[in-house]
């Protein structure tokens, strides 16, 4: 029964999949660029024209996209604003001021800004020295594989088990406290929750900065360093400029994942630093306050907006344009100097091995009879895992391939559109593409609940909910990556592509795609590793007939299995790494194919 | 042809959201009566177990998902337009008595229910006890003995500095068990005593966790030296092979009872029935012990076999579950105000 239904939602999400790459080629036909004489940059002020006349394509997309918003992004968000603030059909302030009226809330509202501030700054930090190990050092090869491999390590496991396995190495009586003898450290509180968000996240940097680093002009380095600048001097003034996109959305990225992170707050936070999502968390689950609950997360949406603005504000109007086409033989990036690679390896180094450590830690966990009690070599948890885990394994696989192959296509849809096109209520349809994202997602869960539950739009206990949740709320970081890759592309190359013949699908498929390819990929990683691990959102979404691995690790966790959860968390490692080194080595050809400009030019627009 | 491309990308979007309506639609009504959807607050491992004996004795089978208490409730509560679940199985009765104000609970009294004493059990048929757990203390042998400390025996031998950054229990917004933690302290000492009880006790405090098990693990592998969990959760990590002391206070200790029910508008509503008759039954309560599930049958006439299940030394202090469901977000507030943010 289970199966007959997923399969048919399958099929249904599949030929939806296909009507969108349909009105994403249609978005791409500029009309304009065809009439000749009005060819129209996109640096040119829109027309007055009303948009379905000048650019009908992009017309029939941004409805379509639109229509996908108001029913997956909107309608749940207004459900819960009438929960939050209509009581009895009247409109009232009176939930927000019971939520605001108390000091231990405020102090949460700092403690979330003060977290993802600190949290988005040393991430970035880390994810640029790694991306630049990998980059623009002649460190060893084998070297930069392992730090790719170990970087995705912390991502591609629920938070939670790291932080699990941080608070055994780090907590009190901790086996590395133990090892150096250092008292009285205190994990639970700000400590603890930031060194394990900047591990967790920081990856999600190095994947977004080293995407921009590995498409930047290596011609650049060249023109620099025969113009006579050093190493240093070439570092500071190409590379890094060269970056702010990458930097800029990484910053945004890594502060809205901790904002909205609760389960990492819940396990290391303690009493003594609350933050928003995990007591917004609490008074839903605990206090049965659903009212309460989103109305403190209602605050979270303050901040989001702020950074938003931020990064406009950063990357502003300044052109990064740095691949155009017009450029000569491809070169190599120069290398940075000898002694910042050698901090940038010390660095890395130090890093790896303690997320090493802490992932032995779980490994040695899964194959032990009772942890720390009984350390004889047992399979029986592996054993368990695949006699009552195989259904969550399959639900989650299937659920993460429909989630990132939707989600990889609306990303490319609505990254192409802002970052393109000229429209009214450009800024409104980017932010509102990031809503769900920037939402805790625990709310978004008890959002999705609260407006799926009933006719005509009747999703809750199904694959389609799930699929939705994941989608709208992780495709941001595809959206960011096109938007950070496009941005870095000079339209010149897709309009000579025209004015040479080509059509607009043509030009499409054989300029923009592959051009764009590494950041869509980037961010297709980053959406299936996501939906293979998130669980905030979906803790409230799961049902008798879908379920997810992360739900039965969770529960293994809160039953005190910690060897079986170990087992759960090390096939769910496993997985996910296997398909990430396949989209990875997809991600290397296609940068490969990229890496040579001239062969573009002449092939493709030349054709 | 650019009108024909918007046409069928515009006619397959609509497809995608308005068919998901329809496959939710067509899904429920692939239902049989031989099924029945459960949440389950009982530990998922238990769950297995007593789901698998029910499947064995009446032929249905069961689906489950298992949730924490808040979780189980807030979900319920949302689905109340459309119950994706036949049975709540296991959690607190304080929980089932707030489901009742929210209007969730169907009132069913099951087939020998008149066997099980009243007070573990609704007095209006809203739900019935199918379990009963006290509270205790667990702490850690080799804790103990590094500070030449004896099992605590009083609430007041909690205070001890020794204990100090050492005791893990949980958060009272989040677990039923931190609340029955303060509805022992009220019945044993009286409300005012015992927030000032607990204002001391916050000194000794390393974390409060958010599940009732949460410390468990902790106090187990060392990490934390002691800690208040319910008997049910501290049997359990024992079992497993640690060496740990469970000890009762003098004063006294609340015990919770763990409930099942029917969720209003229940799609399978004759299984359900059949699932709340057999858990009146003696068979759950063998079923229990047999499988060394310990919680303490609600049951008189099971005859349970594990000795630290023995309550005849135990001061067991009663409190009702109307009590605890009209006191419980009274204590709560006061505990966040007083105790944690002092």
């Amino acid at each position: 029964m289970d199966r007959r239904s997923g399969s048919t939602v399958a099929l249904i999400h599949i030929s939806a999949t296909i009507g969108i790459v349909y009105s994403c080629q249609a978005a791409h036909n500029p009309i304009a660029y065809k009439e000749g004489a009005m060819i129209e940059r996109n640096t040119l002020k829109p027309t007055r024209k009303s948009l379905m006349k000048s650019d009908p394509a992009l017309f029939s997309a941004m409805v379509a996209v639109w229509i996908s918003f108001a029913i997956f992004i909107f309608l749940p968000l207004l459900r819960l604003v009438m929960t939050t603030f209509v009581i009895d059909g009247t409109f009232t302030f009176e939930n927000m001021k019971e939520a605001l009226g108390k000091s231990y809330h405020i102090k949460a509202l700092y403690g979330s800004l003060i977290l993802a501030t600190a949290v988005s700054i040393s991430g970035t930090i880390l994810g640029y020295i790694f991306a630049l190990a990998v980059t623009r050092t002649t460190l060893p090869r084998v070297f930069k594989v392992l730090l790719g491999g170990v970087t995705i390590l912390p991502l591609i496991s629920p938070p939670f088990t790291s932080s699990i396995s941080l608070t055994l190495a780090l907590g009190p009586n901790g086996m590395l406290l133990k090892a150096f003898g250092i008292e009285n450290f205190m994990i639970y509180g700000f400590l603890g929750t930031w060194i394990s968000e900047t591990l967790t996240y920081f990856p999600v940097a190095f994947m977004v900065i080293s995407a921009i680093l590995n498409t930047m002009s290596a011609n650049l380095d060249d023109a620099a360093l025969s113009l006579g600048a050093s190493r240093w001097r070439m570092f500071r003034t190409v590379t890094i400029p060269l970056s702010i996109p990458g930097i800029g959305n990484s910053v945004l990225l890594l502060f809205g994942a901790s904002l909205a992170d609760f389960a990492t707050p819940l396990i290391l936070g303690g009493h003594s630093f609350p933050v928003l999502p995990t007591e917004a968390y609490l008074m839903i689950t605990g206090m049965f306050d659903l009212r309460g609950g989103a109305s403190l997360s209602f605050l979270l949406l303050i901040p989001a907006l702020f950074v938003f603005l931020l990064q406009r504000l950063l990357i502003g109007k300044k052109s990064y344009i740095s691949v155009t086409g017009k450029s000569g033989a491809r070169t190599e990036f120069a290398k940075l100097p000898r002694e910042l690679s050698m901090v940038i390896a010390v660095v890395c180094s130090i890093v790896v091995a303690f997320i090493l450590y802490l992932y032995a830690i779980i490994l040695w966990g899964s194959f032990v009879e009772v942890w720390s009690v009984n350390n004889s070599f047992t399979l029986r948890h592996y054993e368990y895992v695949f006699k009552h885990g195989r259904k969550a394994i399959s639900d989650t696989l299937i659920i993460a391939f429909l989630s990132t192959v939707i989600g990889s296509v609306l990303a490319v849809i609505i990254g192409y559109i802002v970052q393109r096109k000229k429209f009214i209520g450009k800024r409104v349809f980017e932010f509102s593409s990031l809503l769900n994202y920037a939402l805790p997602g625990t709310v978004v869960g008890i959002a999705y609940i609260i407006a799926f539950n009933e006719r005509p739009i009747l999703l809750t206990g199904t694959l389609s909910i799930l699929v939705a949740a994941y989608v709208f709320r992780y495709y941001a970081t595809g959206i960011r990556s096109v938007i950070a890759s496009l941005e870095q592309i000079d339209p010149a190359l897709e309009e000579a592509s025209l004015s040479l013949g080509a059509s607009s699908t043509r030009t499409f498929t054989h300029i923009t795609i592959p051009l764009i390819i590494p950041a869509v990929l980037a961010g297709m990683r980053y959406l299936f590793i996501h939906c293979m691990t998130a669980i905030s959102a979906t803790i409230f979404l799961v049902s008798v007939r879908w379920t997810l691995l992360t739900t039965r690790i969770l529960e293994s966790m809160t039953e005190l299995q910690f060897s079986q959860a170990s087992a759960f968390s090390i096939v769910l490692i496993l997985i996910v790494f296997i398909a990430d080194a396949i989209m990875f080595y997809l991600l290397k050809l296609s940068t490969a194919k990229f890496h040579k400009p001239q062969e573009i030019t002449n092939e493709k627009i030349g054709a | 042809m650019n009108t024909l491309r918007k046409a069928v990308s515009l006619v397959l979007l609509v497809a995608f959201c308005a068919s998901s309506a329809f496959a939710a639609g067509a899904q429920e009504q692939v239902e049989t009566g031989g099924t029945l959807n459960v949440y389950s607050i009982m530990p998922e491992k238990y769950a297995t177990t007593i789901f698998e004996e029910f499947t064995n004795d009446t032929g249905i089978e069961v689906n489950f998902v298992r949730l924490s208490s808040g979780e189980a409730l807030a979900r319920i509560i949302a689905e109340k337009g459309n119950p994706q679940v036949d049975v709540l199985w296991g959690g607190p009765a304080d929980t089932y008595e707030a489901g009742i104000l929210e209007d969730v609970f169907a009132q069913y009294v099951p087939s020998e229910s008149q066997e099980i004493p009243a007070r573990f059990r609704s007095p209006d048929g809203y739900w019935t006890g199918i379990g009963v757990i006290p509270l205790t203390f667990m702490s850690n042998t080799a804790f103990l003995e590094e500070k030449g400390l004896e099992p605590p025996t009083s609430w007041n031998d909690l205070l001890d500095p020794a204990y100090r950054n050492s005791l893990q229990m949980a958060d009272a917004r989040t677990s039923g068990t931190a609340t029955e933690r303060i509805y022992s302290l009220v019945q044993a000492l009286g409300e005012d005593q015992a927030f000032e009880y607990q204002k001391k006790l916050h000194q000794n405090i390393q974390l409060y966790t958010k599940g009732g098990a949460g410390g468990a693990m902790p106090v187990a592998t060392g990490q934390a030296g002691a800690g208040i969990f319910y008997i049910v959760d501290a049997l359990d990590i024992q079992q497993q092979g640690y060496d740990l002391q469970i000890s009762y206070p003098k004063e006294g200790v609340t015990y919770g009872v763990e409930a099942a029910g029917i969720i209003k508008g229940a799609k399978n509503l004759s299984a359900a029935k059949r699932m709340m008759d057999w858990a009146s039954t003696e068979r759950l309560g063998q079923v229990m012990v047999e499988n060394r599930i310990n919680y303490i049958p609600t049951r008189p006439d099971v005859t349970v076999t594990n000795p630290a299940l023995d309550m005849s030394k135990v001061t067991l202090l009663e409190a009702d579950a109307s009590w605890k469901g009209e006191n419980r977000s009274r204590f709560v507030e006061r505990w966040i105000d007083e105790v944690v943010q002092q």
